[in-house]
């Protein structure tokens, strides 16, 4: 996301009636560009785009083509699939960070949105709190209890630590949907494997 | 800062291991085991499993080495009468088995390909949760064994982050976690961040065939080093 700039949702639907109500509903708070195909999609798909809503059958490349092209260029945005059927959770191990069920209401779209987004926050929040207690745990390991107490650098990084995991705790509620939770899971590991 | 109300009834853990400062421990707590090698601590986070089994409490295992049947062969001796239906285990041994939602003699068991699947952990303990809260378990204790070997397959700031994660996770959810961690497989820098993802430690250690623990963070001060 580029500073200042709203979130930019990237709509992927072969229907133009429905992709323009997703637009309608979200225009207000997004950037939002669209797409009749997963073709398309792709070519819309750059660094700026936040959120991608992917409709899972489409004519020409499905939702689960387009969603392992976007895996493989290691793009950092979040997928919401659009499905007719309600899935199990296990298609989060696809690499969806979500999912919709046909016919989606305006508060559920907006919903999922803000929530994909938070998760984002979330990840930054995490990875910003392991570097300081990384860093904590450097000095920890090379300075006595006494030097830390004086150790100016120490107690801001510990003050920074606890108001990280306040933030943390906040962020997503505090991981206490089941969606998020997996979620969260796979991103860590899709990190790890780069 | 926990999410958990106050009036939630606390976890006593000093059945195993008799400290005050582990006869009133909050919902949401997750407590990392820490010790050598062949200390016992893997015995000790299943003891306090087994004791909150006893009390009718849900219980999930997470196991790295052995095999899901021999944890459940072993939690059954330790759990007379087990009821079965409020205990889970989350094989990730990494030997490949990816089969799901396997019924061993009642015991819920869900297998996970390797301990660096952590989207299939994921799904197995929420799986899990799920799973004892439909049978009734309104509380519950969470064992990971170990932490060592997952530090083998990834790094330690996806350990660091995972730990973090399924803390708030079972905080949420007012479950109680316990994971072991081998203190002399790792530098000293390794277990001082891995234990920055937890509320509270136990700390096993050995002198002259004598095994002693402290409890810290859990209530004020470390305690004193106790045998046990």
């Amino acid at each position: 996301m580029s500073e200042g700039a709203r979130p930019v949702v990237l709509i992927v639907e072969d229907e133009p009636d429905v992709a323009e109500t997703y637009n309608l509903w979200l225009a207000d708070d997004y950037g939002i560009r669209i797409a009749h195909s997963g073709d398309e999609g792709l070519e819309e798909l750059d660094g700026d785009v936040d959120i991608v809503l992917l409709d899972r059958m489409m004519p020409g490349l499905s939702g689960d083509e387009v969603l392992e092209r976007i895996r493989d260029r290691d793009m950092e945005c979040r997928v919401a699939m659009v499905t007719a059927v309600e899935p199990d959770f296990d298609i989060l191990e696809m690499g969806f960070d979500a999912y919709l069920c046909k016919p989606i209401q305006s508060d559920q779209l907006q919903e999922t949105v803000t929530n994909l987004l938070e998760r984002s926050e979330y990840d930054d929040l995490l990875q910003e709190y392991y570097s300081l207690v990384e860093k904590s745990a450097t000095l920890e390991a090379t300075k006595s209890s006494g030097e830390l107490a004086d150790n100016d650098e120490y107690v801001r990084l510990r003050d920074r630590i606890g108001a990280l995991r306040e933030d943390l705790s906040e962020t997503l509620d505090g991981i206490e949907s089941d969606e998020d939770f997996i979620a969260t899971l796979r991103g860590l590991s899709d990190v790890e494997e780069q | 800062m926990s999410k958990s109300s106050d009036s939630e009834t606390t976890y006593d853990l000093s059945g195993p291991l008799e400290f005050d400062a582990l006869t009133s421990v909050r919902p949401g707590s997750n407590i990392l085991v820490s010790g050598p090698a062949m200390t016992g601590k893997e015995e000790l986070a299943l003891s306090i499993l087994a004791d909150g089994s006893r009390q009718g409490q849900g219980a999930i295992v997470m196991t790295t080495g052995d095999p899901a049947d021999q944890v459940i062969a072993d939690y059954r001796e330790r759990v007379d009468g087990l009821d079965e239906a409020l205990f889970a285990v989350v094989d990730c041994r990494g030997d490949g088995d990816r089969s799901t939602d396997r019924s061993a003699e009642g015991s819920y068991v869900h297998h996970v390909s390797s301990p660096s699947d952590l989207t299939g952990i994921g799904i197995g303990i929420t799986k899990s949760l799920e799973r004892l809260a439909n049978n009734g378990a309104t509380s519950g204790r969470f064992a990971l064994s170990s932490l060592s070997t997952m530090l083998t397959y990834t790094d330690k700031k996806t350990v660091f982050k995972f730990c973090h994660v399924l803390s708030s996770r079972f905080d949420s959810a007012g479950y109680l976690g316990l994971f072991t961690v081998d203190s002399g497989a790792h530098d000293e820098q390794t277990i001082q961040v891995i234990k920055q993802a937890f509320d509270g430690m136990i700390e096993i250690r050995e002198r002259d065939g004598t095994r002693e623990a402290r409890v810290l963070g859990l209530a004020g001060k470390p305690t004193e080093w106790q045998e046990f």
